[in-house]
């Protein structure tokens, strides 16, 4: 299929290529259908690739969207033709000398998005433009500065993406920036912001990241509330550390900051997906102004930075089930992976059936870390014969640090020292960033229940 | 950012128009009830229905909450906010914009039971509920409409907060029928031409909207729902009734429709001659359709002579662009209007607007005990929520609330002359300017006549401003749900099912013996099925019958708040007594109303209570009147005492008493 014959079919296949050509129809034609169902004049829409082919879709003059069969097609004429260009609307981001300057790091994600006719799904735009167009409210707050290093749906996010990242960062920091915000798909939001955390030591300005739970094409989308909150921590906030940026409960109340290194999305769909596990957030961010929780390292004047992008690809997560066998873990070992994060059980536990397995990692220089399934909680490996036996493995337990932190950890641990096994350890087991902390606040675990007549008051009062 | 985006607001649809645009401008103001088809049609009258009716299903339509469950109980509350987004084609919606200036805090109130996380937007939705679809397509065919061969879902973006996404997931299932329209007021042989019918989630319940703060409760929210929508095909007050009526109909003759109140609610849209559709929202009831539509026709034709005039006086929008307006601070310290006085010491900013050109239109009768500073002050409440009325004053419609002396300084403030109209607005000062800059578009929205609006039915049969009318690009393409195909199966099996249509009921009942209208309202009735099931075949029992029950039924459940019908077993006995002839006629509305009352009594008790009773009369004493008509009276008292209806002829009493008091009276 040609370029153009593709554009004027876009999404079609067979049979009904053949079947707008017999008529001479094009995407964006409009017409008058003749079917066995009846006759029905609209616009001819593209057809989304992952739908079937055997639907012709019509956008009829009320603004509702049809699908029609292709054998009950009888005869189609050409009426018209109206290309729609769908764009939001763009201007120049204003300038005002006494806001401080803001960089957005474009990656992907729901955060700005438009229609896409070829998947029918919502894709990413971006630029200063559009975003000012859609959210002006960000040019009290700053001046703004966009770019975009990738356009990538958060699942496709990996090491080279963190290593683009925090060399731009650095960058920013060099080029006096007061603060950064990217743009990310939530579903990898933790592990980037984990991976920024290692990799940017000591900022001396705020890296907020920021997504959003429903896509900005949505009334009712949290992107706009995301993004300016956000931003205004990185333009006015005092915390110089990577944090997550998003709804702290689903109302549009406030959003809350989280460490890079304790952040975890916990919910598929909700707004108030992000949550510090294990210990409190940073602060809140409501109407102009950051209310702080805890301790946290303070924004600085100078540009100094340590940007050590390098990690080591060849590290994996298993996670333990019951009955686990030890092939699975000889397989890693065998495909040369250096190195492996245990969710385990409980405290810390794998069963015997994978002793030998371990034995054999720790001969093949391969290292083992211990971290918890239960994500909230310190591995805890004395307590019971089985971990005692595990640490006897060389399986170095890693306190409370979350799997999926300790995973991006060993990945840049083992990029920082390939060759120096007893260096990775070390850096594994010294808290960087909060990935360890020393104690658990009591109110660091917070799963409440439902219908409990404590939690009805609460929510009752919280969220309006 | 709205004046930004309103740069790249939609143009309305030409479909809104009015096809003739000679307003009738010399056609006098009637009240209701004094016009007859004729003048409706030289006033260009239109009018067309969108009626929502709630399907019977077990579940909602893209969530598994139960659906027809309403509570009271809250037990947790979620607030949020509305942006406008573009539509599929690249634009802005109005109404989209228009909500968006309201800044409005919406709240929904959460109970357990009833909703999840889908209806609050946290959950994307699951499969559409197949039950839903199946009923609509049988519907769609009942009005004989054209199917479509894969539904796609829809995004219907409504700002106003009534849906927590911000949008009304909805799907076209039908389009172009026709249905056969015996009760138009112009002839027996009308048909009603169906446009469309779509499927979709019905919104919250709103329970309270108070400045910028409006609170929904979340039970109904997404309950599924048919949409008909009729062309504009209702050319009388009283069609625009019997059209609605006749829709519901027909949905309730499919057994897929939910009954009870708020099950069925309709939108009305109006239009005459020159003027451009306006939809009048919610109505619940019927019979107030008429009245409202009647209203709103002068409301358009009243709003149009007020064009005319300020085109006569050669107003254009750009002098309205100049409208000059004045903050007044202590101008009015003690004028003695006791609002403005109070508005002064809370802080409020006291505004006046200068209208050119609108001199003396302010005052302008627009709808029954209103005027057309009514439209402003309408849209200043809605869009800048200004809530402690009154917060306007027209000089022309003050009511004797400011001196002239007041009006002079006001007028000098903001270089008023004669040609011109003033208004004076107040309220808080983050509101004053959203509501000055309405003032300003609704005076510009003056030049074009009647504003494409959603109104609001008021219980006198008034309308208030409610929003900008939606247009088609509002609809966006539901990302999350994958098109749906129609099987051919699914279509073959709704047709083999045939259904007993309202036209068709009505010609069996006439073919009973009921006369023509009563036969018409029989087969719109609720109770049709109950009078079916009794299948009664001596055609004066029938229609004897059939009469009680309009007469009685609705009576019953007004008094009593319960709205049930009886079961046709508990009826039967008074059938058979009157067909039987063990009663006599005269008594079946007192023998339904205590079969309907009296629950605890055996149903053969109450009918044998007023059972036919031929006992001779009692001879009379000497009468204690010789008025003939009074002592006539005083025999019928004297010889019913102690009987029950039903139990003899009053016709027949009566006769014999005149002859037997030796005078017959006509």
């Amino acid at each position: 299929m040609t370029e153009q014959r593709a554009d004027a079919y876009k999404g079609y296949r067979e049979p009904l290529v053949s079947l707008m050509a017999r008529f001479g129809i094009t995407v964006w034609c409009k017409v008058d259908v003749d079917t066995t169902r009846g006759e029905f004049s609209g616009l001819v829409l593209p057809r989304s690739e992952t739908a079937d082919a055997h639907h012709l879709v019509l956008k009829l003059d009320s603004g509702y969207n049809v699908g029609l069969r292709h054998d009950t097609i009888r005869a189609m004429t050409k009426t018209g033709f109206r290309e729609a260009i769908y764009k939001v609307p763009e201007e120049a981001f204003p300038r005002d000398d006494r806001l401080p300057e803001v960089i957005l790091l474009g990656t992907g994600g729901t955060i700005a998005s438009r229609l896409d006719y070829r998947t029918g799904a919502v894709i990413p735009a971006f630029s200063p433009g559009e975003l000012y167009g859609s959210v002006p409210e960000l040019a009290d707050l700053c001046n703004l500065q966009t770019e975009k290093l990738f356009g990538e749906f958060s699942e496709n996010v990996g090491p080279l993406h963190y290593r683009a990242l925090a060399e731009r960062i650095g960058q920013a920091i060099e080029q006096g920036f007061a603060g950064v915000v990217i743009g990310h798909g939530t579903d990898t939001m933790h592990h980037t912001a984990a991976a920024l955390s290692f990799m940017v030591q000591r900022p001396p300005i705020p890296i907020v990241m920021v997504g959003s739970q429903r896509s900005s094409d949505r009334p009712s989308s949290d992107a706009a509330r995301n993004l300016i909150h956000a931003t205004f921590a990185a333009a006015h906030g005092d915390i110089a550390e990577v944090m997550v940026c998003m709804f702290g409960p689903t109302s549009d109340r406030y959003n809350l900051l989280h460490r890079g290194t304790r952040v975890r999305k916990m919910h598929s769909s909700y707004r108030s997906t992000f949550r510090t596990l294990g210990d409190i957030p940073l602060a809140m961010v409501e109407d102009g102004a950051i209310q702080s929780l805890q301790t946290c390292a303070s924004r600085r004047d100078d540009r100094t930075v340590q940007i050590r992008p390098e990690f080591e690809e060849r590290v994996t997560i298993l996670y333990y089930y019951p009955n686990m066998n030890p092939d699975i873990l000889e397989a890693v070992v065998d495909r040369g992976y250096r190195g492996v994060v245990i969710a385990g059980t409980g405290l810390g536990h794998v069963n015997r059936k994978v002793y030998p397995a371990l034995e054999r990692a720790r001969s093949a220089g391969v290292q083992v870390y211990m971290t918890l399934q239960t994500l909230w909680g310190f591995v805890q490996m004395n307590v019971y014969e089985t971990g005692r036996e595990i640490l006897g493995l060389g399986v170095i337990p890693l306190a409370n640090m979350l799997p999926e932190v300790a995973y991006i950890k060993l990945g840049w641990a083992l990029g920082q020292h390939p060759n120096d096994p007893a260096a990775v350890a070390a850096l594994m087991q010294t808290p960087l960033a909060g990935e360890i902390t020393e104690r658990e606040p009591h109110d660091g675990y917070l799963v409440f229940q439902g219908r409990t007549p404590e939690i009805d008051e609460f929510l009752g009062r919280i969220w309006s | 950012m709205v004046d930004r985006l309103s740069a790249r607001a939609s143009e309305l649809p030409n479909t809104d128009l009015n096809p003739r645009d000679d307003p009738p401008l010399d056609f006098p103001d009637r009240e209701f009830g004094s016009l007859t088809a004729s003048d409706y049609a030289e006033l260009g009258f239109q009018c067309g229905l969108e009626v929502h009716q709630q399907l019977h299903t077990a579940r909602k339509l893209f969530c598994r909450c139960p659906a027809g469950r309403f509570v009271t109980r809250t037990d947790a509350t979620v607030l949020r906010h509305m942006r406008p987004t573009l539509s599929e084609l690249g634009e802005y919606d109005g109404c989209a914009l228009m909500e968006f200036k309201t800044r409005k805090e919406i709240v929904y109130l959460l109970e357990h039971g009833t909703v999840c996380t889908y209806e609050l937007d946290d959950t994307p939705p699951f499969p559409i509920d197949e039950v839903a679809v199946r009923h609509a397509l049988r519907i769609s065919r009942m009005f004989d409409l054209q199917l479509v061969s894969e539904l796609q879902v829809m995004r219907k973006q409504y700002l106003d907060g009534s849906i927590p996404t911000g949008f009304q997931r909805t799907a076209l299932i039908g389009i172009g029928g026709t249905i056969p329209f015996h009760d138009s007021e112009l002839g027996d042989d009308q048909v009603l031409r169906i446009r469309q019918l779509t499927l979709e989630e019905d919104s919250c319940r709103e329970v309270s909207d108070i400045g910028h703060r409006i609170t929904f409760r979340t039970d109904r929210l997404g309950m599924p729902l048919v949409e008909t929508v009729t062309e504009p095909d209702l050319r009388t007050p009283h069609d625009v009734a019997a059209g609605g009526r006749l829709i519901a109909a027909v949905a309730r003759a499919s057994g897929h429709a939910r009954r009870g109140s708020g099950s069925g609610r309709q939108d009305v849209n109006v239009s005459i001659a020159g003027s451009r559709r306006v939809e009048l929202k919610g109505v619940g009831r019927h019979a107030v359709l008429p009245r409202l539509v009647h209203n709103e026709a002068f409301r358009h034709l009243n709003l149009l002579r007020i064009r005319a005039a300020l085109r006569e006086r050669g107003i254009t929008a750009d002098l309205l662009d100049g409208c000059l307006h004045a903050d007044l601070g202590g101008l009015l310290a003690g004028c003695g209007f006791a609002p403005i006085e109070r508005a002064a010491r809370d802080g409020s900013v006291l505004r006046a607007v200068r209208l050119p050109g609108f001199g003396t239109l302010l005052g302008h009768r627009t709808q029954p005990g209103r005027t057309f500073a009514h439209e402003f002050a309408e849209r200043v409440r809605v869009i800048a929520c200004l809530t402690t009325r009154p917060f306007l004053l027209a000089e022309d419609d003050d009511g004797g609330a400011l001196a002239a002396a007041r009006w002079r300084e006001v007028r000098m403030a903001v270089r008023a002359d004669a040609e011109d109209a003033v208004l004076l607005v107040w309220g808080p000062r983050e509101d004053i300017d959203t509501a000055s800059h309405e003032i300003v578009l609704r005076a510009k929205a003056a030049l074009v006549g009647v504003p494409s609006e959603t109104r609001q039915a008021h219980p006198d049969g008034t309308t208030g401003f409610e929003r900008i009318l939606p247009g088609p690009q509002r609809m966006y393409p539901d990302t999350d749900t994958p098109p749906l195909p129609i099987p051919d199966a699914w279509v073959a099996e709704v047709e083999s099912r045939t259904v007993e249509l309202p036209w068709q009921r009505r010609a069996r009942y006439i073919a009973k013996g009921l006369p023509a209208p009563a036969a018409r309202r029989m087969a719109h009735s609720t109770w049709a099925e109950l009078y079916d099931e009794l299948a009664i075949e001596d055609p004066p029992t029938a229609r004897r019958i059939a009469f009680a029950l309009e007469a009685r039924l609705p009576h019953f459940w007004r008094s009593s708040g319960v709205r049930t019908l009886p079961a046709a077993e508990r009826l039967r006995p008074l059938v058979r007594a009157l067909v039987e002839g063990r009663m006599h006629p005269s008594g079946t509305n007192w023998v339904l109303d205590r079969l309907l009352r009296e629950p605890d009594t055996a149903a053969s008790d109450i009918v044998d209570a007023h059972r036919l009773d031929d006992r001779p009369a009692d001879p009379l004493p000497a009468s204690p009147t010789t008025d003939a008509n009074a002592r006539l009276r005083w025999a019928m008292g004297r010889t019913l005492r102690g009987r029950t209806r039903g139990s003899f002829d009053p016709q027949q009493i009566r006769t014999d008493l005149s002859h037997s008091l030796g005078e017959v009276r006509e």
